[in-house]
């Protein structure tokens, strides 16, 4: 067996029954087992669950009744998801000790889809709150190298998935929590559309800003993850009632006649991104020009207008959700995710609504900014994933998001590995599409990586 | 950046939301809340009266 698998590999492998699901979740369990004092990745792994799961898997595929590309997939859950009968904690003291009746219906699918579960990874706390030195569990780990930070809050999914410990796992964004994670492992992450894929029995932390979505290690992969979990569910007020499309159809047409709209007043001007940033990109874009995509430059309201917007609605609509909580338990919450969320204690109701007036208005003004193109193109993170020690309190605050805006407009984006920086740690772009758009996503993202080296790199720490 | 708000003013937003707050706390918030502000400002530009929210209200529940 091949040292590192992408779903694709493996699932084509399963069913040709020359890999066995059986050997390779104990190869993910033997991986955890030897990387994961170091990456903390894992808050609860559930190795007696992945051998059922997969034997299980096992006696399907050999009986001829495979359930699908999933089948036999090691996979594992961010820790907000719900997990019918194991513990479930938001990665948080307050939820310690909760063990939910019922799964969240993402993880009902995936297990439906025949994935093999792993157990569930670390989180920043509540999707929020980190990276934070005060909770019950340490904050996981960059396997590119240990010592820096793995963005979040989908940390532990973020690392897992790089090392190689699992295949593929969910994530959440509600302000870039898929595609932060995403980029600074190095990986492929797309946070779908709003109504997309269900937020039932995922806990919430901003009812109009959260997604899930899933974290792999190419856009065909997550394309793969992706069409397990979407769908439209009843038990999801924002649930979108339409069919679902073949999110692998459109994968082999490649970049030609994309048109790609390059928001760089974001990256260049608003909120200047680190020169080794900025020139993968532009590198990238010069590789969809070689592949016959069309490229300009998009002009819309600065990033600090779509920052601020979406991170007082963000901010508000946690501190409703948290507050019982605040007001009891004030101190039971980590430092990071009391005090973020506290502020949202302070903004008058006419603020939030006239930021959700606000909202409409930039939904309106991207939606015409692309009527004449496919894609938009930004960053997603402003440089290397700096030390974990060195993350700010406020930083999530202080500067401008590169991925809030498209929690705002609801459109899908995916974060793309471009290389690596001057550190050696990963360094990505975002691409942008319109609603429901998600197979050109996964088309402009996957012709991307099969023109370029960079799927062909682990952290050198897993491949020892 | 120092607080638009005084921090006498402040305390009456501490004390409208309930949280139980030691003095360090309260400082530690009242310092941050220059983001808070700024972001305020920029919601808060003058809309055309009859923009409407992106939440809107629908008679079927679901």
């Amino acid at each position: 067996m091949a040292e590192f698998l992408t779903i694709a590999e493996a699932s084509r492998l399963i069913a040709d029954r020359r890999l066995s699901p059986v050997e390779l979740t104990q190869s993910c369990l033997d991986r955890i087992g030897r990387l994961d004092d170091v990456l903390h990745s894992f808050l609860l792994p559930t190795p007696e669950r992945a051998l059922a799961d997969a034997r299980a898997a096992e006696a399907r595929i050999m009986g001829g009744r495979s359930r699908g590309p999933l089948d036999g997939i090691p996979i594992a859950h961010k820790d907000i998801y719900n997990t019918a009968g194991i513990r479930t904690t938001g990665h948080s003291k307050l939820l310690e000790d909760n063990v939910p009746q019922r799964d969240s219906t993402v993880v009902r699918k995936w297990a439906e889809a025949g994935t093999v579960m792993l157990g569930k990874l670390a989180t920043h706390e509540f999707a929020m709150g980190g990276p934070s030195f005060d909770l019950p569990w340490p904050p996981a780990r960059n396997p590119w190298n240990p010592a820096h930070f793995t963005s979040g809050s989908s940390s532990g999914t973020g690392a897992a998935v790089a090392a190689g410990l699992i295949l593929g796992g969910t994530g959440s964004d509600t302000g870039g929590s898929i595609r932060g994670p995403a980029a600074l492992c190095g990986l492929s992450g797309i946070k779908p559309t709003y109504g997309l894929c269900s937020r039932s029995g995922v806990l919430p932390l901003s009812f109009t800003l959260d997604h899930t979505g899933p974290l792999a290690w190419s856009a065909e992969d997550c394309a793969l993850l992706l069409q397990g979990m979407a769908g439209y569910d009843p038990e999801d007020p924002a649930s979108a009632d339409r069919p679902v499309p073949d999110f692998t159809a459109d994968l082999a047409k490649g970049a030609k006649g994309l048109r790609l709209g390059v928001v760089r007043h974001f990256f260049e001007k608003d909120h200047p991104v680190a020169d080794t940033t900025r020139e993968h990109i532009d590198r990238a874009l010069d590789v969809y020009r070689k592949l016959g995509a069309e490229i300009r430059d998009i002009t819309i309201s600065p990033i600090e207008d779509w920052h601020a917007c979406g991170f007082l609605i963000l901010t508000v609509e946690a501190y409703a959700i948290h507050e019982p909580w605040l007001k009891t338990r004030f101190n039971d919450y980590g430092e990071l995710f009391r005090d973020r969320i506290a502020l949202g204690g302070f903004v008058r109701a006419s603020d939030y609504v006239q930021a959700i007036r606000r909202r409409r208005l930039l939904c309106l003004e991207l939606q015409e900014a692309m009527a004449e193109v496919d894609i938009l193109v930004s960053a997603v993170q402003p440089t290397e994933a700096p030390p974990i020690e060195q993350v700010p309190k406020w930083g999530t605050l202080e500067k401008p998001s590169f991925t809030i805006p498209f929690n705002l407009t609801g459109c899908p984006a995916i974060s793309v590995c471009t290389g690596f920086g001057t550190g050696g740690l990963p360094l990505a772009m975002q691409l942008i599409g319109k609603p429901f758009a998600e197979p050109m996503l996964f088309r402009a993202a996957h012709a991307y990586e099969t023109a370029t080296e960079w799927r062909g790199r682990r952290p050198p720490l897993a491949s020892a | 950046m120092k607080p638009k708000i005084s921090e006498a003013a402040f305390a009456v937003l501490v004390e409208q939301t309930g949280l139980p707050l030691t003095a360090q706390q309260r400082a530690t918030l009242y310092e941050a809340y220059p983001m808070v502000e700024a972001m305020v400002a920029r919601v808060t530009q003058p809309l055309p009266r009859e923009a409407e929210p992106a939440l809107v209200f629908t008679a079927e529940v679901r």
